[in-house]
């Protein structure tokens, strides 16, 4: 049973509607300090919805949404510092270098720009950045992007990074090392990470707890995944399998907790 | 850590490509004004030409526009400083206010429609009413010429500005606003870098018409600057003083354009330039 001190995001009950289509239906999900928690679903189950909610962008139509005990709809300003996000795309600001990008966060956290630059120059050597730190937006690959766009999060040190599909747009080589990297940052950080994704592989390889939400129906599976789990190929095939047969709608039902 | 897999566009090492040779960027500029070069000396031969068969009333020669044209700048540069002076006030003046309601128009939507109407009635408003209205309301020339051009030009930067924030990509407002900034942030990191292309873009877009609002204003409104001294020129029926003042105002257009592509080249070098085939 998790306590309340250690729950970061609590979703209890939540009813999210877009006109008649509802996307969410009396949903509870928890997500614990220093775990990453990986959200899959197909299009259309309510995945990014719920994200949209934690991020605070928009309110849930009934239920209880709470970001380190605030609503983060209402209490918008005071999650300030206390989250980050990383989206589909970089969403990097091309009249900016890499570091300058990177240490955005922590200017508009007010941070002293001399402190933020040693900030952010520190967290693109850690993702791997250095030397591309004065190069403009436009003089970096895709995969660079990306890296200062998690650079940028990590930054200001949050206590949860929120990602959107945020190796999705990469081939599969640069996403495999991009998501390692990321995934080995953020434990030895120590953040919580939430992350939307619809590449199940994404969710094998990083995830700490994988819930699989169907449209309008809540949570159809949720999966605990170990470093073992991770490390056995045959089991790692069969959740594959298991993940992908909820997803296209063979699993209906409550919620299969296959804890290790 | 995994060593990085991706590489830059620019290079796999990460250096950027050398700079281009002397001899390839002289090459480039002759290529630029070499047709503007051409295009001169057509004019001046088919001057040459009209002034045999006209009247110098009519065509004078080009050494004879020449001769007008040292005259002027040995003996008329005040009234040359006097229109760049009021020239530079007022489109900094229309530069900032309309940029200002711009900006006030783009973030603040209760205030827009009304702003917008005005902008919009302003545009309306032809420059000659400004200028007889101006005549009528103020006795300074100064001021006449100061307000002519304002509300000539302020529009331009109001309209342009407003449609760069309405263009601003929802995706960075979402990034930004991820890190809960204060509104003052959001002006600061995001729309106020967002809009210099277009404040640029307005003011190489104006430039050669507030030259001309300039001239005309000082034409009707003072007794001093370019404007005065043409018309004056016309009035004693110096025709090549006119196309003295003609040639220097186009040289004069020439270098504040120069100017301009020089703070664009400062102020976007991150942004790169594509080439259409």
């Amino acid at each position: 049973m998790i306590s309340p001190t250690d729950t970061i995001i609590e979703l209890r009950g939540v009813t999210k509607s877009f006109g008649t289509n509802r996307v969410a239906d009396n949903l509870d999900l928890l997500v614990q300090r220093r775990e990453i928690v990986a959200l899959l679903g197909q299009t259309g189950a309510g995945k990014s919805t719920v994200l949209n909610m934690v991020m605070g962008n928009i309110p849930a139509d009934s239920g209880t949404v709470r970001v380190a005990g605030h609503d983060p709809y209402n209490e918008f300003i005071k999650l300030r510092g206390k989250m980050a996000v990383s989206f589909q795309t970089d969403r990097l600001l091309p009249w900016r270098t890499a570091v300058e990008n990177a240490e955005l966060g922590l200017l508009i956290l007010g941070k002293p720009t001399a402190e933020a630059r040693e900030i952010a120059t520190t967290w693109l050597a850690r993702v791997n950045l250095a030397g591309a730190e004065n190069r403009y937006v436009h003089e970096l690959s895709g995969g660079m992007r990306q890296r200062v766009s998690l650079a940028r999060a990590l930054c200001v040190d949050p206590e949860l990074v929120l990602l959107d599909e945020s190796f999705s747009q990469l081939d599969h080589v640069t996403s495999m090392a991009l998501r390692a990297d990321f995934a080995k940052l953020v434990r030895e950080f120590g953040k919580t990470c939430l992350f939307v994704t619809h590449r199940i592989d994404d969710a094998l390889e990083m995830a700490d707890r994988i819930l699989v939400l169907k449209p309008g129906a809540g949570v159809g599976l949720e999966l605990v995944m170990t470093p073992e789990m991770r490390a056995d190929s045959a089991t790692v095939h069969e959740l594959h399998d298991r993940i992908a047969g909820t997803m296209e709608g063979s699993e209906a039902g409550q919620p299969d907790l296959a804890r290790a | 850590m995994q060593k990085v897999m991706e590489q830059s566009p620019q290079s796999a090492t990460g250096t950027r490509p050398p700079p281009s040779s002397l001899g390839k960027v002289g090459l480039s500029r002759l290529n630029d004004i070499g047709p503007t070069l051409v295009v001169v000396a057509i004019l001046a031969l088919a001057m040459q030409l009209g002034s045999y068969v006209l009247p110098p009333f009519v065509m004078p020669a080009p050494l004879t526009i020449l001769a007008a044209t040292w005259e002027i700048l040995s003996t008329q540069m005040s009234h040359i400083g006097v229109t760049a002076l009021r020239l530079f006030v007022a489109v900094v003046f229309a530069m900032t206010v309309g940029v200002l309601l711009g900006v006030v128009m783009g973030v603040i939507p209760r205030v827009r429609p009304y702003l917008q109407a005005l902008v919009i009635i302003d545009t309306g408003i032809p420059a000659l009413s400004w200028m007889l209205l101006a005549i009528f309301w103020f006795s300074e020339p100064e001021i006449r010429i100061f307000f002519i051009l304002s509300v000539i030009l302020i529009p331009f930067y109001a309209l342009n500005i407003y449609d760069a924030i309405r263009a601003l990509p929802r995706d960075w407002v979402d990034m930004i606003e991820s890190f809960r900034p204060h509104r003052w942030q959001v002006l600061r990191y995001l729309v106020a870098p967002h809009i210099v292309p277009a404040i640029i873009t307005t003011t190489k877009a104006v430039i050669g018409y507030a030259i001309r609002m300039a001239i005309f204003a000082e034409l009707v409104a003072s007794a001093i600057g370019i404007g005065s001294r043409m018309s004056l020129a016309q009035s004693m029926f110096r025709i090549d003083l006119v196309l003295g003042w003609t040639l220097i105002l186009v040289i004069f257009n020439l270098g504040l354009q120069a100017l301009i592509n020089a703070s664009e080249k400062l102020l976007l070098k991150w942004r790169p330039e594509t080439k259409v085939r």
